[in-house]
Parts: structure tokens; C-alpha cells; sequence
């Protein structure tokens, strides 16, 4: 059995990874710790039951994802409730014009990943609908696999990975949009369409 | 685009993810070295996905961490 005296000591590591993706899934400070103080204390009330050896960090993250499912989410649209826009696969890329787009020697590529600042990426991923922006999250900034993750959300393997694909489609149309208003991309800015007209 | 880029870019995720064998992943690795736009577009791909993990970096407030602390402490009873 595991010994809850380890367990403050191994959950309080992981903390800055529970309260990054607390974060994002609430959307706001307060109700991230309010999710991971949650998250801590049913984890502790539970260890006895934890299998040593076993993955703390995605049983830890199977807590805070189920709170969170249960507690906090405000949106609970179903995959095919939601309507993320047609975006074809590699959007970002095919709209940045590859190497064509060079600007000063700098390919407009790097321009756009350089440029796109943490609140763009942040408020981006913030827009996803929850059913997408969970695995998102838990793919992308917690780099779970796809196995970890399906174990997680309690959903097949197959269910992940189409959540992942249409997530992370919709999530560069909203960096592409943030990209654009902050002039980062060729052509004119969306503003400056607008005050032509 | 050919047969081997439709292959390749249905894989792109699980690609970039680690998700494939090792057969899998040396078939597409060969191919974005023979075909320079897929082996641009996964480069692109790959750039991003880190790009997005480091921008989503996130500091926890110095007050939550004493909370949480505080919280699992508590739970522990006084000590003696």
C-alpha cells in the first residue's frame, strides 16, 4: 500500500503541471486553485488505493480532469455539438505561404512563431470548446500519450486522437487570426481590410 | 502530391506525437528527407507544437502553493 506521508511530497512536484493545465481549463486564477487544492486533497484522501509504481502523474491528472468535468466546466457540448469551422490540415503552414513568404530574410514562418506572444497562445487555447481543449491540453503543454490520455478521459484511444486532430486544426485558425491582427502575416491586417472598404 | 505524402500527412500528428512503431516512423522519416515540402510542412509542425508548449507556460502564485501546503497538512492533524 502507498504511504500517504510520500504523498505530499511526490503530489507537491507535480503541482506547476496540474495548476498549467488548471489553469487553462478554467480560464481563470482563482478557480484553477480552487481545482487543484481539490485535485491535492481527494488525491490524499485516495493514495491508500494508488498502486505503487504506477503512474501518479496520470492518476493525478484523471482526479483534476473528472473535478474539473464535474465541478467547473460550464460547456458541455458533445464533439459533434460543435461546429469548430472547416480548417484543412496543415492550416497555419499552407496560409503562411512556406518559404515563398520570405520577408527580409526571415521566412514569414518565423515571423508568426516568433511572434505570436504567450497571451495570443494562452487566449487561443482558452476558445477551444472544453471536449477539445481538455485533450489539447493534456497532448500538448502535459505531453501525455495517447494511451495515458485515453486512460484519463475514460474514451478510446481512436476518440483521442480524432479530439487531438480537430482540436489542434481549430486551435491554429485562432493563432492564424492572432497572428493576422498583430500584422505578423503578409498582406494587409483584417483592420486595415475593414477601413478600406 | 503522391501516394506517400497522403501517407505521410495522415500521420502527421502521430508522427510528431511518438505515437508510431518503429517501421512506421522510419517510412515517413525517409520520405520527408526524399520530398522537401512534406519534410518543410512536418518541420513547420514539429516547431509549433514546442512553440505552443513553452508559450503556455504558466507560474504558480507563491500564495497557492502555501495553500496547497497548508491544505495536505491540515489534513494530517497537529504535529506533534
Amino acid at each position: 500500500m502507498a504511504d500517504q506521508a510520500d504523498f505530499e511530497r511526490q503530489a507537491l512536484e507535480l503541482v506547476p503541471q496540474l495548476f498549467g493545465a488548471a489553469r487553462r481549463m478554467t480560464r481563470n486564477v482563482s478557480d484553477a486553485e480552487d481545482l487543484v487544492q481539490e485535485t491535492l486533497l481527494k488525491g490524499y484522501r485516495a493514495f491508500g488505493g494508488f498502486e505503487e509504481g504506477t503512474n501518479l502523474r496520470a492518476w493525478l491528472f484523471r482526479i483534476l480532469t473528472n473535478t474539473f468535468i464535474n465541478k467547473y466546466r460550464r460547456d458541455s457540448r458533445r464533439p459533434d455539438e460543435v461546429d469548430l469551422g472547416d480548417v484543412e490540415d496543415l492550416f497555419l503552414y499552407r496560409r503562411l505561404g512556406g518559404s515563398d513568404g520570405a520577408i527580409a530574410g526571415r521566412s514569414t514562418e518565423d515571423v508568426v512563431l516568433d511572434g505570436l506572444v504567450s497571451g495570443d497562445v494562452k487566449s487561443a487555447v482558452e476558445e477551444l470548446p472544453e471536449v477539445f481543449r481538455v485533450p489539447v491540453l493534456l497532448a500538448d503543454l502535459e505531453g501525455f500519450s495517447y494511451k495515458e490520455i485515453a486512460e484519463i478521459l475514460d474514451v478510446p484511444i481512436g476518440t483521442v486522437m480524432s479530439r487531438l486532430h480537430r482540436g489542434r486544426k481549430a486551435l491554429q485558425k485562432r493563432l492564424w487570426d492572432y497572428a493576422s491582427e498583430r500584422g505578423l502575416t503578409a498582406g494587409p491586417r483584417p483592420d486595415e481590410i475593414e477601413a478600406s472598404r | 502530391m503522391g501516394e506517400l505524402c497522403d501517407e505521410a500527412l495522415a500521420n502527421l500528428y502521430p508522427y510528431l506525437d511518438a505515437e508510431l512503431d518503429d517501421g512506421e516512423i522510419e517510412r515517413i522519416r525517409m520520405h520527408l528527407i526524399d520530398c522537401p515540402p512534406c519534410g518543410d510542412a512536418f518541420g513547420f509542425e514539429q516547431r509549433l507544437k514546442i512553440v505552443v508548449r513553452e508559450r503556455l507556460a504558466e507560474e504558480v502564485p507563491e500564495s497557492a502553493l502555501l495553500r496547497f501546503r497548508q491544505a495536505l497538512r491540515g489534513i494530517e492533524g497537529p504535529s506533534v
